[in-house]
């Protein structure tokens, strides 16, 4: 059984790997071709770090807007597809609807959203607001689904409402999670919304792909260079936020 | 005060949890309810504020119908009823305070609970139930940050602050040091005593039952085998209940 099962495994790769076309020799072959973009990339053109670092702005702000609206449009969707809160078949219809949604990417969502409302950052913060929702309500159903009983129990005995006691005895358990998870999204949509540019919905990624197409390649990398300074830099003030709520 | 009838409680898959259970109690008594673990002891005081609904039978407290009750209904019962957990079941994050304060939440309009507001009345009344466990110096710590017998009494303040007329008390003292439970049971003797409160406790351990019961319920696989004062509980009794545990 299991052999068999390591030969299917084997011969799935082999044919992945024969119908993309993948080759080491390829590869090596192409490597001077590597050291000569890299060469060709220096030194950085610093003329445009202004505009460079205007992107990386509106970036970050995309990055913070949509996961901020997103944290609070998940809230509710949180708590209903949570199997401990939610009635089964409201439970069982939230989960679907958010696996569907969830199974489109952020720069899919921005394609959409620049064909219904334009070019520039607001389809970018559309696109973040739209698959952060759904992803983290999927994160805050699990950590509602993994609380302790007693609280909840113990809120429901003093006669409480059922909102009563999801704010008493729910929220106080899961608001340190919920909010990391938001700081990790936070992390990740700051590296999704760098491509939105790629797509016309704004931010850093726009002039990525404009000085790469008119073969600028020292203008390219110093929006490359900002691009990672501004990553590192949200990385570690967010990894230091979460580290204080654990 | 509390009457119980015809007590059925199948758990499921197919578990005879409590199995046609027949109880009055009468204002002011402080009932302790006996008897092996699995003898149905948490199940029965889960059943009279419907933690645990019931499969057959009624339960009627303070003279208002638990079982069947609408949800609206419940709530106005279930306010009436203080309850007390082996684990304490403190809210961890929030200050002993509110924890307190969460007693009063069957009486507070919904809306302006959730924003976190309490009428100064209630926070009066909270703070004075803190004074009568003798924790008002710990009223803005977090809750988990207390000892086991410290959670154990902002447990029974949190049940005082809903002005009760029915305490219940599931093993109290089971999770603390030995030495608490005189500590934890004393507590609950002077609300029973100087409050006239009604109160029903399981308890697992003989002597303590004995100390400080006014009446004695015994359990055993989900039925009451014995009924009657302490003084009524003899040796025969005694081996009724435990059969072939040890006590």
């Amino acid at each position: 059984m299991r052999r068999a099962v390591a030969f299917v495994v084997l011969m799935a790769l082999a044919w992945a790997a024969w119908d993309t076309g993948a080759d080491p020799v390829r590869l090596i072959r192409g490597l001077p071709w590597l050291l000569e973009f890299v060469r060709r990339m220096m030194p950085p053109d610093l003329r445009v770090l202004p505009a460079a670092v205007a992107g990386a702005v509106t970036t970050v702000e995309i990055a913070l807007l949509g996961t901020a609206v997103a944290a609070v449009l998940a809230l509710p969707l949180g708590f209903v597809s949570a199997r401990n809160v939610a009635a089964p078949p409201i439970f069982h219809a939230a989960r679907a609807a958010l696996n569907f949604l969830r199974s489109v990417d952020t720069l899919v969502y921005a394609l959409v959203f620049v064909a219904a409302v334009g070019l520039g950052p607001f389809p970018g913060v559309l696109a973040v607001i739209a698959y952060t929702t759904t992803s983290l309500a999927k994160l805050y159903s699990e950590a509602i689904e993994g609380i302790e009983r007693g609280p909840v129990d113990a809120i429901t005995a003093t006669g409480a409402t059922r909102l009563q006691v999801l704010r008493f005895g729910v929220l106080p358990q899961v608001l340190p999670l919920f909010l990391s998870y938001v700081l990790y999204r936070l992390e990740t949509n700051i590296r999704a919304a760098t491509v939105l540019g790629f797509v016309g919905a704004g931010g850093i990624g726009f002039y990525l792909q404009t000085y790469l197409r008119l073969i600028d390649y020292p203008a390219a990398s110093t929006v490359l260079l900002v691009t990672v300074a501004m990553v590192i830099a949200v990385d570690f003030v967010s990894s230091r936020l979460r580290q204080r709520l654990v | 005060m509390i009457d119980v009838t015809g007590l059925r409680v199948v758990l499921p898959p197919s578990t005879v949890a409590l199995d046609g259970v027949d109880l009055s109690v009468r204002p002011g008594e402080f009932v302790v309810i006996l008897g092996p673990s699995g003898a149905g002891k948490t199940t029965f005081l889960r059943t009279l504020n419907r933690l645990v609904e019931p499969t057959a039978g009624s339960v009627r407290i303070n003279g208002r119908a638990v079982t069947g009750a609408a949800p609206p209904e419940l709530r106005a019962v279930r306010r009436e009823v203080g309850m007390i957990f082996q684990q304490f079941n403190l809210v961890r994050r929030l200050s002993v305070l509110d924890n307190v304060l969460t007693g009063r939440l069957g009486y507070v309009a919904s809306v302006a609970s959730v924003a976190g507001r309490f009428p100064e009345q209630d926070r009066v009344l909270a703070r004075q139930c803190l004074e009568q466990v003798g924790l008002s110096h710990l009223a803005d710590r977090r809750a988990d940050t207390l000892s086991g017998g410290e959670q154990q009494r902002v447990a029974i303040a949190r049940a005082l602050a809903q002005s009760p007329a029915v305490i219940l008390a599931d093993e109290p003292t089971a999770s603390l040091d030995p030495a608490l439970t005189d500590s934890i049971m004393g507590a609950l003797r002077r609300i029973n005593v100087d409050r006239g409160l009604t109160l029903v406790v399981s308890q697992h351990q003989l002597a303590t039952a004995l100390e400080y019961a006014t009446r004695i319920v015994g359990f055993r696989a989900g039925r009451i085998v014995f009924d009657g004062r302490p003084t009524e509980l003899t040796p025969r009794a005694v081996e009724r209940i435990y059969a072939d545990h040890a006590p």
